[in-house]
């Protein structure tokens, strides 16, 4: 009896010791809602990564696992999620979101459970000051805020009008783009913060266009975007150009009718060694990318399977510092990728855009 | 300030079909039928669903509204009079219940994405200093349309007369033997209809999503109490006063006061004004603004 008891605990400390090596870890994406194309790409991203990572040999010897849960677009299922992924399956990291609104607070949540929390899509400066254990492979706002303002002042417009989400990323890219224009010395006529998920958005155009701006700078989720870019034509207000920030993210859902010859900013999200990454993206998926985000996605899971080998152990502690040591200098499919001492990616570049046909292109 | 106006009506032509419904059928039903406002997300969302199966935009609009007719009559039949024998405020709790089920069915079917009708795009002209689209004309036409009809109906024809007596004094009505069953039937279909036709123009002004129908149930609400429910004709004035106010709101330019050269109020009190002015009518004018014949709330 007693031999048996033995036994018995000592086959089940085995599996449990083999069951705790497979390496689990977790992922928010908006798989539905306003940025549902954007978060589908992510997850092409992460698909592409978990092949990579488990065709050479997975992590601590086991394939890696991702279980990817569904935000809708919203804080409280996010949170849920995360919730979920904490108690139930037991990640050690979540990647994710797209959203700065979401982003934070369910980086929050995970930072409190001492869990690790890697930032692929957003880009609220608030993310800066989120505290150790939060991570981001894709740069912040103060720096694209600058960048999107010193190029629209170059192209000739003193007075422009703003309108950005009513969120953390809205809130910080309006005040980092407001700050760095007025620098210069343009004005901005008016910047209103749009509520998200209304069907219709006349009555802010209309307050945007009675300040009579040279330009329009605007930035919206996706769905949102295509209501906004359409009533914008519908109102005669395409008579000015229009700046879009994060040029891809804005146009991806508007008819292409309306939103032909707009300029605008977005992410670099190829590095020099992405073209292999950019070839399987193709291959794969029969089309080019719907979008700058899945990189970003790509290096976040590539970053933590490194790190997770790096510390052997999935430890969320050990796994943050490999995370520290790993990022001083990295090289992922969007670029060298450098971690400062927050955690955030210190050096991100930017592309100038405009769309031609349909599609966003480089120019330069 | 053409602009202005512009906006007014379209605003208004939103709310006021709906609202017509609202309130010709509370007067006979003695309960507000929440559910209405999504035979309005119904009308506009069948409308869009058969034009894309290959129907003409005009076909596909009709068959749309007369099905989301048959289907009031329908729920009003087998669920809403069932209801109402229970208790008035019973009937509009299952009518919450009912709207919430077409709420869950939208997003089954049709999904969370907002749909548009397939039409080619359209270059606003120019009419003073207002930009207006022809899809927004035509919603317009059509909301007229059916305005004009219903006054047709109502004022001008035998069946309009019965229905106005049905809806004063049912008793009466019935002792002077008019058919108040087919009358209410008949009534209960016209709402449907009128409130389908209601999304189907805000349909062709822009797109319709599964969260249409909630958020049309408190302006439409409004304008029908300030118009005095019982009273269709009402609910227009009702329906004009509550875009007036809601599009001045955010359209006034406080700039020159406070030494700016632009100063809007936001876009979010919109809405707070029109129940503003709900609450200022419950409190001063609870039959509504005009006299009407029902004398109850």
């Amino acid at each position: 009896m007693k031999s048996i008891l033995l036994s018995g605990i000592f086959v089940l400390g085995l599996s449990a010791a083999a069951y705790a090596q497979e390496a689990v870890i977790g992922a928010i994406l908006p798989l539905s809602g306003s940025s549902a194309t954007q978060g589908e790409d992510q997850r092409r991203g992460m698909e592409l990564a978990l092949e990579k990572i488990n065709a050479d040999g997975g992590v601590l010897g086991h394939p890696l696992k991702i279980v990817t849960e569904d935000s809708g677009g919203r804080t409280a299922t996010a949170l849920d999620a995360a919730k979920k992924l904490v108690t139930v399956d037991k990640v050690p990291v979540v990647l994710g979101e797209f959203s700065s609104g979401i982003t934070i607070p369910i980086a929050q949540y995970l930072l409190q459970q001492d869990r690790v929390h890697i930032n692929i899509g957003s880009s609220s400066t608030q993310i800066r000051t989120l505290g150790k254990g939060a991570f981001s492979v894709i740069g912040l706002d103060d720096v694209s805020g600058a960048f999107a303002a010193q190029d629209v002042f170059a192209d000739g417009a003193k007075k422009v009008a703003v309108i950005a989400p009513n969120n953390a990323y809205g809130q910080g890219i309006t005040n980092a783009f407001a700050a760095k224009f007025k620098s210069l010395g343009g004005v901005i006529t008016s910047a209103i913060l749009y509520t998200e998920g209304q069907t219709t958005y006349r009555r802010e155009l209309q307050q945007l266009a009675a300040g009579e701006p040279d330009l329009y700078v605007y930035t919206a989720y996706g769905k949102e975007s295509a209501t906004i870019n359409r009533e914008s034509f519908e109102l005669g207000l395409n008579d000015k150009k229009w700046y879009g920030l994060y040029l891809t993210m804005c146009t991806a859902d508007s008819d292409a009718q309306y939103v032909e010859g707009q300029i605008g900013m977005d992410l670099n999200y190829i590095g020099g060694n992405g073209a292999d990454y950019q070839k399987a993206y193709e291959a794969k998926f029969k089309g080019g990318f719907t979008s700058t985000f899945n990189g970003f996605a790509y290096d976040g899971v590539m970053l933590v399977a490194a790190a997770i080998n790096k510390a052997n152990s999935l430890d969320p502690k050990k796994i943050e510092t490999a995370i520290a040591d790993i990022g001083k200098s990295y090289e992922g499919v969007t670029g060298p990728i450098v971690l400062d001492a927050d955690g955030q990616r210190s050096a991100q570049p930017y592309l100038r855009l405009k769309v031609e046909s349909g599609k966003a292109v480089a120019t330069q | 300030m053409f602009q202005f106006l512009v906006d007014v009506l379209m605003r208004a032509c939103d709310l006021m079909l709906v609202a017509i419904g609202m309130s010709a059928v509370y007067s006979l039903m003695k309960f507000p039928n929440i559910a209405l406002v999504q035979y309005a997300a119904t009308g506009g969302v069948l409308a869009i669903v058969l034009q894309k199966t290959g129907m003409p935009v005009v076909i596909a609009i009709a068959f749309a509204v007369l099905l989301t007719g048959l289907l009031a009559v329908i729920l009003n039949e087998f669920l809403f009079n069932r209801m109402l024998k229970i208790g008035s405020s019973t009937a509009m709790i299952g009518s919450l219940a009912v709207s919430m089920i077409f709420s869950a069915g939208f997003l089954v079917t049709v999904g969370p994405s907002p749909s548009r009708f397939a039409m080619p795009l359209s270059r606003p002209v120019r009419i003073l200093d207002a930009r207006i689209t022809e899809p927004q004309l035509l919603s317009f036409a059509i909301v007229a349309a059916a305005i004009g009809m219903f006054a047709l109906l109502y004022f001008r024809t035998d069946l309009g007369r019965c229905m106005r007596a049905t809806s004063t004094n049912e008793v009466l009505a019935d002792a002077t033997g008019i058919n108040t069953a087919r009358m209410k039937t008949i009534i209960v279909l016209i709402s449907g209809v009128m409130a389908a036709l209601g999304g189907v123009a805000i349909a062709l002004k822009g797109e319709v999503d599964i969260q249409m129908g909630m958020d049309l149930l408190l302006p439409v609400f409004a304008s029908a109490i300030l118009g005095g429910l019982g009273n269709p004709f009402g609910a227009i004035a009702g329906a004009l006063l509550i875009s007036f106010a809601e599009t001045a709101v955010t359209a006034v330019n406080f700039g020159p006061l406070l030494g700016q050269v632009v100063a809007f109020l936001p876009v979010a009190y919109a809405s707070a004004i029109s129940f503003l002015l709900l609450v200022a009518a419950l409190l001063w004018r609870p039959r509504g603004l005009f006299v009407s014949e029902v004398k109850r709330v």
